[in-house]
């Protein structure tokens, strides 16, 4: 067989030595081109194998942060923004380094210390504190509570916080530790209407008055004396969540408004119910649990440093669904709550707490005070009524600004993030492809002319 | 229900014991008027004793002159900021008299002063009503003790609450006798102590 060279040889007689000169400098081209292509591709490989080089970082400080935010926006070359706080930055730079962040450049940022503080205010149904402020903090922290007003209070925070009880909270709540302040929402201030008390006269019935009433309720009561004929402390109004925040029913002087005060608290009244109360078969119904035999309280207990243990109890049982035990004793239920209706109900199993209050140590009147006002915030109707004057805007709160930051931003560092392990690379200079593609098309026209494959 | 206790306060100072037919009297009459669960018998609590506090109502007489110890003045104190209701009657029916300087002298200093307590007060219509206020008692009328009727009783506050009822009508002679004399009487004069129990037991 011949080959190619050997056939056009002898078609051009004599041609040989005159085709040899052309065909000696074209493979050189072709091998010139080849080996560009080969440089080329070697030239990508090894760009593809090397670690992308960081992009540069653009950096700005706290007080020139604001203005510099802009020009990080519009410039596309910024893929890495390093910002240094000097506390919790505002809302508007917050979001705004969010928002770069979530369009693809890599923000980080430093600070010093913040302090998660965070605040929140709730309404509490008690006279002598209708507002309650929350504050979250490290225990240890020494946490200013405040309102649009000044400073309310410093206290120091414990393993679940710090708690703080008043009567209002004008404007924004405030809770500051160190460089960082909470500003939450403060709620209107629950409307209190009257609280109704019904039972026999005794004791228990006295002392759950006086408790009451110097907690600042306004108390309305109808304390049986004989058959028809009670005493009655106000005018018992009708028995509407309009008119009352609740009822403590203390034993069976409660039985004949046993069907009214069912329906009162299937509208949204609030009931509270003693051991003798709860027993009456017309209530029974509306209680959380039921009632175990009485126990036999210590005899020195009242005078010892827990003396709501030497009160007489009946443990409760059998909650039923929905229930809580809001205190335990010994193991078992001591008080329970639930909603009947759309109302609230709660169930001690304490009878004749004036024993506390009597024969309790020091500070046992101002005790038996606070836990009946307890029992009752857990069950008083006590609408809240929208302050219109001391709304704060919404711009003005921050309730968790430490939170709220990490969340937006992760963790500070003190310098801009290294590379990422998949660090997008910079696109190809334009002329790569079509360079490789021309010098293969040329070698391979080279060599079809010159009759090779 | 634990049932009401009726407390005789006994004293180290004088004769606490002076009038003791009057607590079964008023536990007669409450058990006869009322509805509240009472005991039958009434208890004697010491003064300077911690268990005066198991007992808020404690009703204090005698002839002779008061004076607390230490600890009675102690145990007092804290039993009236605690709202207990010490009632004290006047055995001599005589501003003049040893247990009325003495003991006005003490209650003073102990819980605060007292002061005429107004005849319209809640307490004469805890049940009964007196329009009048206290009711008068033989002894006044008949002239004997200090030959006066007195129009008021004191009391010693604390807070806006009674601590200490002072009485100068002698209460303690008018109601000494046995329960079962009221068969005998038109009026029964022992109302006005159930009023004193229905009030220290609901204000």
């Amino acid at each position: 067989m011949r080959s190619r060279d050997s056939h056009g040889g002898t078609g051009a007689s004599g041609g040989a030595p005159a085709a040899s000169a052309p065909g000696g400098a074209r493979p050189a081209v072709e091998w010139a081109l080849r080996a560009l292509v080969l440089v080329v591709l070697a030239w990508l490989l090894w760009r593809a194998t090397r670690p992308p080089a960081p992009p540069p970082a653009v950096r700005a400080t706290a007080p020139a942060l604001r203005e510099r935010l802009p020009a990080w926006t519009r410039a596309p070359e910024v893929r890495v923004a390093h910002a240094e706080l000097a506390g919790v930055p505002s809302d508007t730079v917050r979001d705004w380094l969010a928002a770069l962040a979530h369009a693809g450049v890599r923000v980080s940022y430093g600070a010093p210390a913040l302090a998660p503080v965070a605040v929140a205010v709730e309404p509490v149904a008690d006279p002598a504190g209708r507002v309650r402020l929350l504050a979250a903090a490290p225990g240890g922290t020494a946490v200013v509570l405040g309102d649009a007003l000044g400073v309310l209070d410093s206290v120091r925070a414990g393993p679940a916080g710090a708690t703080l009880a008043t009567r209002t909270v004008a404007g924004v709540a405030r809770a500051a530790a160190g460089n960082v302040a909470a500003r939450g929402a403060a709620p209107g201030a629950p409307l209190l209407r009257p609280v109704l008390v019904l039972g026999t006269a005794g004791w228990e019935s006295k002392f759950t008055i006086a408790a009451l009433e110097e907690r600042g309720w306004t108390v309305l009561a109808r304390l049986a004396v004989a058959p028809d004929v009670a005493v009655t402390q106000g005018a018992p109004p009708a028995l509407d969540t309009a008119r009352l925040a609740a009822v403590v029913a203390l034993d069976s002087a409660a039985r004949p408004y046993a069907a009214r005060i069912a329906r009162y608290v299937r509208q949204g009244g609030g009931l509270v119910l003693a051991p003798p109360a709860a027993a009456l078969p017309e209530l029974a119904a509306l209680a959380p649990a039921r009632l175990d035999a009485p126990v036999t309280p210590h005899a020195d207990a009242l005078a010892g440093p827990d003396p709501r243990a030497g009160v007489p109890r009946r443990p409760l049982f059998a909650l039923r669904d929905g229930a809580v035990a809001i205190e335990e004793r010994d193991g078992r239920p001591a008080v329970a709550a639930w909603r009947v209706g759309a109302g609230r109900v709660v169930l001690s199993g304490y009878d004749e707490t004036w024993r506390w209050r009597m024969a309790g140590p020091d500070g046992a009147p101002a005790a038996h005070r606070a836990w009946w006002a307890g029992l009752l915030a857990a069950a008083a109707y006590a609408p809240v009524v929208p302050d219109s004057g001391a709304g704060a805007p919404a711009a003005a709160l921050d309730d968790a600004p430490v939170a709220r930051l990490l969340d937006a931003l992760g963790a500070p560092s003190s310098a801009p993030p290294a590379a990422a392990a998949r660090e997008p690379r910079p696109a190809l200079p334009w002329w790569v492809f079509p360079l490789v593609v021309l010098a293969l098309l040329a070698e391979w026209a080279s060599r079809r002319a010159r009759g090779r494959r | 229900m634990t049932p009401f206790v009726f407390a005789t306060a006994q004293y180290e100072s004088g004769d606490w014991d002076s009038a003791p037919l009057v607590p079964a009297n008023i536990i007669d009459s409450i058990a006869r008027y009322t509805a509240i669960p009472v005991a039958p018998t009434g208890v004697i609590v010491p003064l300077s004793s911690e268990s005066l506090l198991r007992y808020p109502f404690v009703w204090l007489t005698g002839h002779l002159p008061v004076r607390f110890s230490d600890a009675e003045r102690r145990m007092v104190r804290r039993f009236a900021e605690r709202g207990g209701l010490l009632v004290v009657d006047d055995h001599n029916h005589d501003v003049d008299g040893a247990f009325h300087k003495t003991a006005t002298e003490e209650i003073a200093r102990t819980v605060g002063p007292l002061r005429e307590l107004p005849n319209d007060h809640a307490l004469y219509r805890a049940f009964f009503t007196f329009e009048d206020g206290p009711p008068t008692t033989s002894h006044e009328l008949n002239g004997w003790g200090d030959n006066l009727v007195h129009e008021h009783l004191l009391a010693a506050r604390v807070g806006e609450r009674i601590a200490v009822l002072y009485s100068s009508k002698d209460y303690s002679s008018e109601w000494g006798y046995h329960p079962d004399s009221k068969r005998f009487m038109a009026v029964d004069n022992t109302k006005f102590a159930v009023n004193l129990v229905v009030y220290a037991l609901t204000r």
